[in-house]
């Protein structure tokens, strides 16, 4: 019973981890039409961030604050001068720019810090564990676990009942008929990549007292991503929720009663979404 | 301006023709060292540090002449751990750079793959990180040479400290790969002679997380849920570093399991964990900064202390142990003739930071003690420490040949 919970929990925080990154990536695809490969990056500058501005301000709230915000504005700088140039072009393009956008990144990381591993202490507030029958269970992970939701929860309201997130869901869907009726739509898109960074970089702090930072974090990461957004449906906010729940849980469970086999789980998973649902769970008609 | 760019031009060619016939009257040529390590990626640390152990080496051999008169310089590849990534960099470095030595590998992976390819290219390898028994052993051959302590030497040690537990049930958590199976494997195979009452579970219950894992919640789980009262942890680097800490918060380290890290006591893995490495765990390692008190290894500690701001870690130590090695075999061979320097390593014995090691005949694995001990805080030093440290002598550890397997 206790192991099950654990299981449990692993599960879910790992999956809302999941979700924090996938939903910056699907929601930029599902705007913009953009895959972008340099997400997994942004994911780790959000954690390095986090870390460097800790070091100015001893607290880690300081650090989520400040850290992803420094990402968002990258990312509005990443989009006006660069991907702005390859809306309208071969999806080639955008493969190009945006893995060369990851290397560059990657490296600057390596330049800046350093090679070698860094930690981040969680807040002290969450630094404990409390028990589970006879277990421990840290604390900070059942925050991941609440916290996941309650983003998620936010950026929902926000996509459905807001105007701004109205008129995003509006160019989403028919660029040119938004712009007819005057919605700006380059700035839109500069804010959304902005929002998509921001989004990846508060996954990045989030997952940094709970994994070491390292250069080139973001690469091991961006594939579960991948394959998240592509069985929840590219471009669908329930689907990145659903998607990566299922994966978080999938793993956790599977490291327990598959063994080895454990390993090809994710792969599974999209082979038969692919199968059975090409569109992904919540994908839209093409 | 064309007088002036005429003049250029006959400048030019004076100095041309003063290098080119300048060149053939220094009878020195210079000594080029191949360096293959991962550069990039989640491991690129190990690459780092590697690097900067080599450059230290080279900088100390230039700075008295070189060796034997010839100047010493430096290649630098990058392996990123991956097989076919290694071999095309090794062979840029003996087609194209020409080098008269190549030194590095970390992984075992890459180490096993490359290794069989090496005699075709008619170049010495010194092996200083990748621990794979076969590579002085199925695949051995006269080309490749290794320094480092070996998993045979390492897992015989841990296998030593075990047989004076009082576990009863073995277990263990590594990676995914050829390093975290045969580790166990040699594991079992050693200690159940020494202890034959105890047990080790089977293959279905013990963990092996994938490379690539950062979430080791799952496992750690799977392991304190098993009945193993001791654990054997072979992973390393950042997996380690995200195993610690999550263990810890599980409450991993209550004191209620034996635990023993083949590979804890690398001190890129301590700089990082900091406070957060548990106190009284036994951790193994290739090289221990503390561990030897000869001049040698004072003055390499305190020279790189100094250039780096770090103490140096295994990998840079390794590096830097296999220039001087070669040296040792050039000035042997009295000669840079790859033929010879092969001749002069194979039975060479060198003393380099870790101690003085001995390349057997019969495998080229270099005898080399097997370092161990428990981690302790100590005001000090920013990062645990090893008190007390044990050390395993090399005839103690270090299988016979004819047990490796390798057949010259």
């Amino acid at each position: 019973m206790e192991s099950f919970i654990i299981n449990l929990l692993n599960g879910l925080s790992w999956g809302m981890l999941l979700f924090l990154i996938s939903v910056g990536l699907t929601t930029v695809f599902g705007v913009l039409g953009v895959l972008n490969f340099a997400h997994g990056s942004l994911f780790m500058l959000g954690a390095y961030l986090c870390m460097q501005m800790m070091h100015f301000v001893p607290s880690f709230w300081a650090g989520l604050l400040t850290g992803p915000l420094l990402v968002a504005i990258l990312g509005v700088v990443i989009e006006r001068l660069l991907l702005r140039r390859i809306y309208g072009r071969d999806i080639t393009f955008q493969l190009l720019l945006t893995f060369a956008i990851l290397l560059v990144l990657d490296d600057a990381v390596r330049m800046i810090w350093g090679p070698g591993y860094h930690v981040v202490d969680p807040p002290t507030i969450l630094s404990g564990v409390f028990s589970i029958f006879s277990r421990t269970y840290p604390v900070y992970r059942v925050f991941l676990v609440v916290a996941g939701p309650l983003i998620g929860l936010v950026l929902w309201s926000f996509f459905q009942l807001t105007r701004w997130g109205k008129i995003i869901r509006a160019a989403a869907v028919d660029r040119e008929m938004a712009e007819g009726i005057g919605i700006r739509v380059p700035i839109l898109f500069t804010a959304v990549f902005g929002l998509g960074a921001w989004l990846a970089a508060v996954g990045g702090a989030l997952a940094a007292p709970h994994q070491s930072l390292a250069p080139s974090m973001g690469e091991r990461i961006i594939i579960e991503s991948f394959i998240v957004v592509v069985s929840g449906g590219m471009g669908s906010f329930p689907g990145a929720f659903v998607g990566a729940l299922l994966l978080g849980l999938l793993e956790s469970f599977g490291t327990v009663f598959l063994g080895r086999a454990q390993m090809a789980i994710p792969y599974i998973l999209l082979a038969t979404v692919l199968l059975i649902r090409p569109r992904g769970f919540f994908g839209r008609e093409v | 301006m064309k007088r002036k760019r005429l003049l250029w031009l006959m400048i030019l060619s004076v100095a041309l023709i003063g290098f080119v016939t300048a060149a053939p009257a220094s009878a020195a040529r210079t000594v080029k060292v191949g360096f293959v390590y991962i550069m990039s990626g989640p491991f690129s640390a190990y690459g780092q540090f590697a690097k900067q152990g080599a450059e230290l080496a080279v900088d100390e051999i230039n700075s008295k002449g070189g060796i034997q008169g010839h100047k010493v310089k430096a290649y630098f590849e990058d392996s990123t751990g991956k097989p076919d990534v290694a071999i095309r960099a090794i062979r840029k470095l003996v087609y194209q750079d020409k080098v008269d030595i190549l030194i590095g590998l970390d992984s075992s992976g890459v180490a096993k793959t490359v290794v069989p390819s090496i005699p075709q290219m008619k170049t010495p390898l010194i092996i200083t990180h990748a621990a794979t028994p076969d590579v002085t052993g199925s695949v051995c051959n006269p080309y490749v040479f290794r320094i480092s302590v070996n998993l045979a030497q390492n897992v015989k040690a841990a296998a030593l400290l075990a047989s004076g537990t009082d576990v009863k049930t073995w277990t263990t958590i590594g990676p995914d790969y050829a390093f975290g199976h045969q580790s166990w494997e040699y594991f079992e195979k050693y200690l159940k002679p020494m202890k034959p009452g105890v047990a080790f579970l089977p293959q279905s219950e013990v963990a092996f997380p994938p490379f690539k894992t950062t979430d080791f919640s799952s496992y750690i789980n799977k392991v304190m849920q098993s009945k193993a009262d001791g654990v054997l942890v072979s992973l390393w680097g950042g997996n380690l570093i995200d195993f610690v800490r999550q263990a810890r918060d599980m409450g991993f380290f209550d004191g209620k399991r034996q635990v023993l890290m083949t590979l804890g006591a690398a001190t890129e893995v301590l700089t990082a964990l900091g406070d957060k490495m548990p106190e009284g765990i036994w951790v193994g390692t290739r090289y221990w900064f503390l561990a030897n008190d000869s001049a040698i290894n004072k003055h390499f500690v305190k020279a790189y202390k100094d250039r780096f701001g770090a103490y140096p870690s295994y990998n840079a130590q390794g590096a830097y142990a296999a220039l001087y090695t070669y040296k040792a075999a050039v000035e042997k061979a009295g000669s840079v003739n790859k033929q010879k320097v092969i001749k002069a390593l194979s039975g060479l014995t060198v003393e380099v930071p870790v101690g003085t090691i001995t390349i057997r005949k019969g495998d080229h694995q270099a005898l080399t003690d097997a370092t161990w001990g428990k981690t302790a805080a100590d005001p000090n030093y920013p990062i645990r420490i090893l008190k007390p440290i044990k050390i395993f002598k090399s005839t103690e550890v270090t299988p016979s040949v004819k047990d490796t397997g390798c057949k010259m």
